[in-house]
């Protein structure tokens, strides 16, 4: 039968894919809107079957100066996600502390939440751990790129 | 529910354009305020929701930029959610389903009745379209999408036109507007499903009934409802099934965008005749169920298949980059490696319980059995499966896959061997076993793949130790043997070989079959356990022999 199929299958995949089984999940979360709806993310490609390439978005957080702006982002997780953290960068400018100014690479240890990165931790809390990063007194007031700028890479 | 089916039609062909249009209405913002961003990427007014994999139930996240910017710190990006519910509830009524409404930092518009809106035109744009025949049917469509998007008042008014009511209390005349939709005939050419839906009068009249008075369907979805809360009672059961329903729907809609046949809807028709529902797993039975035995007529060809697929299939090495070693078209797993159905896969192994709960609920029993005697359904929705469209190999593979499994299924030993916990984990140890052995010898994987689903209840039978027990439960079906060999191989820690053992030991089953040694199964086993020596594998063949 279906289900039997469906889990029996389950079986050995969750054993030997943790990585697999994580993303999966952090994909249908993106689909359903996970989060409280100031970030989003999915699947770069849907045909992208390692799962590794990623979109995430940001809203700006209201009183900041990045307020108004959406923030697109480029998220990957590599072979040894979710032990190790993905990699992370803006393809919208900004000017974030942590955030290389040419290219829109997130030092991710820069971001106090993140920087012991757990294997718990998941692609919505990096997403919400920059935009909480974004109303720290230290950035929330740094003059920002006029809007619509990207990263050339 | 056919009306369901059409409404998902038109979501899909929706432009991204109308669905701003509306919602910009609702929440009293300019177009070019509104952005739309689902999954992490923001809609393009000339994308279509559709191209995005928007589904029945996903969130999209709506961002309504306000004229003043962060600099005199008004009321910015209100963000909210809208789920874009379609066709699951009624139309004229404002619903009642939850939509993932999310906090947001400014106002919080009403984010139900978006989904009311889609649902209206819907089913209306559908019925509109349809009895308007088929000529013009796409700039109809557009047409009635645009009308009601504008006035979502206008389906109940539709909907009490006697003239309506009329048509849709016709079921044939439903059946052949709908039939001479040729989009609806692909469908239907794609999924027999549907077509049994709409040849069954019965089912067409209940679903008018349904379609024709909303309040009927609410109650129906409610009485389904209920039947799934009886399942709350089994431990974990309801939250399984749920999100098994829920990422079932998902890789059935990404197989094909346009394929709407296996919309879950569809099962809802079906079930609805057979009154009191249990539940909504067994309303799958009448989905197109590519995991249903498939046409057990050739088996002899499918086994061979299967071997030469296994092959191919094995070509694909893991890499590091690769870990799951999957070349995208090789395990018809496409299905089971979906995102939703993965996660639910989880869920379920982490809870070697819910397989017993589940398995022992009566309906399991009866949709085995019934998924057992319509093979025919299974080979045909199989082939129609995009996924594996590009590669009959695959499907070939599963056809021999799964003929086994459901014997075994239906091998009452093998369904004590999962309803028993401790089996369960005993199984999982093996996996975990395999696992490791993974890790050392990757080149296993592929046939670990292939041979583990029909192999796992096996396995649950054998400790691992016994390769001759096994092949007395799988049968005399070459097809079966080949894959319990494989199973065997894993089992027996076969490690570096990158094909089957059938494959590698071709040459030496060639050779005992020439010497006499006719019974294939044993050769293998001896060869298995001779690791390919030709020699003590027939002195083990020889010792087992009474002369």
């Amino acid at each position: 039968c279906y289900t039997c199929v469906v889990s029996l299958h389950s079986l050995r995949m969750s054993i030997k894919f943790p990585r697999s089984f994580r993303l999966l999940e952090e994909l249908e979360e993106g689909q359903k809107g996970g989060g409280d709806g100031t970030v989003s993310w999915g699947l770069a490609d849907d045909d992208d079957m390692t799962l590794t390439h990623w979109n995430g978005m940001i809203i700006g957080p209201a009183k900041t100066v990045y307020d108004g702006r959406i923030y697109s982002l480029k998220i990957d997780c590599g072979t040894r996600y979710p032990e190790h953290p993905p990699h992370v960068r803006f393809v919208n400018k900004i000017n974030l502390t942590g955030v290389n100014s040419s290219n829109g690479v997130v030092d991710i240890k820069s971001v106090t939440a993140l920087s012991r990165w757990k294997n718990s931790y998941n692609i919505r809390m990096v997403l919400q751990e920059l935009r909480q990063h974004m109303m720290m007194k230290e950035n929330n007031r740094l003059s920002q790129p006029p809007e619509g700028q990207v990263y050339s890479n | 529910i056919i009306l369901s089916l059409i409404v998902h039609f038109h979501l899909f062909f929706l432009p991204l354009l109308q669905f701003k249009e509306e919602i910009s209405r609702r929440f009293k913002a300019k177009q070019d305020q509104l952005v739309l961003i689902f999954a992490g990427k923001i809609l393009k007014d000339g994308d279509s929701l559709s191209q995005h994999g928007i589904k029945d139930g996903l969130t999209v996240h709506l961002v309504i930029k306000t004229a003043h910017k962060a600099g005199d710190g008004g009321s910015t990006s209100a963000s909210s959610s809208t789920s874009t519910q379609a066709g699951s509830t009624s139309t004229s009524s404002p619903p009642t389903n939850p939509s993932s409404t999310t906090g947001s930092t400014g106002s919080a518009p009403p984010p139900t009745q978006t989904p009311n809106i889609l649902t209206g035109f819907g089913d209306l744009a559908g019925l509109a379209g349809l009895g308007m025949g088929s000529a013009n049917f796409m700039e109809l469509q557009q047409q009635m999408q645009r009308q009601l998007m504008s006035n979502p008042e206008m389906l109940s008014q539709i909907m009490e036109n006697p003239l309506v009511q009329n048509m849709m209390s016709n079921p044939d005349l439903m059946r052949q507007m709908i039939m001479a939709n040729p989009q609806m005939q692909q469908l239907m050419e794609r999924n027999p499903e549907i077509s049994h839906m709409l040849n069954n009068p019965e089912l067409m009249r209940q679903t008018m009934e349904l379609a024709r008075n909303p309040a009927m369907m609410q109650e129906m979805m409610r009485n389904q409802d209920r039947a799934l809360s009886n399942l709350e009672s089994i431990p974990g059961g309801y939250n399984a099934l749920r999100r098994m329903y829920t990422d079932i729907q998902e890789p059935m809609f990404s197989a094909a965008r346009e394929q709407f046949g296996s919309n879950p809807f569809s099962a809802l028709g079906g079930t609805s005749e057979s009154g009191a529902q249990p539940s909504r797993t067994e309303n799958r039975e009448p989905l197109p169920n590519p995991w249903g035995p498939p046409n057990s007529s050739n088996p002899s060809e499918s086994g061979a298949a299967s071997t030469g697929s296994t092959s191919t299939t094995g070509g694909t090495n893991p890499s590091v980059s690769n870990p799951l070693g999957i070349n995208p078209g090789s395990l018809g797993n496409g299905m089971f490696n979906s995102p939703g159905m993965q996660s639910l896969l989880q869920q379920i192994s982490e809870n070697p319980q819910l397989m017993q709960n589940m398995l022992s609920a009566p309906y399991m029993r009866s949709m085995m059995q019934s998924l057992a005697q319509n093979p025919e359904l299974a080979s045909q929705v199989l082939m129609n499966n995009p996924l594996f469209a590009g590669n009959p190999q695959l499907q070939e593979q599963f056809r021999a896959q799964l003929p086994i499994f459901l014997q075994q299924m239906q091998n009452p030993e093998a369904l004590s061997v999962m309803t028993n916990p401790r089996a369960m984990q005993a199984l999982m140890q093996i996996q975990q076993g395999l696992q490791t052995l993974q890790t050392e010898a990757p080149g296993l994987m592929p046939s670990l793949m292939t041979g583990g689903i029909p192999g796992i209840p096996t396995g649950g039978g054998l400790p691992a130790e016994n390769p001759a027990s096994s092949p007395s439960t799988a049968g005399a079906n070459p097809a079966q043997q080949q894959l319990m060999q494989q199973m065997l191989q894993m089992f027996a820690g076969g490690g570096g070989g990158g094909s089957t053992p059938e494959v590698r030991f071709q040459s030496q089953l060639d050779q005992l079959n020439a010497m006499g040694f006719i019974n294939r199964e044993a050769n293998l086993q001896a060869l298995i356990a001779t690791g390919g020596d030709i020699n003590a594998a027939i002195e083990r063949l020889l010792g087992s022999q009474p002369s």
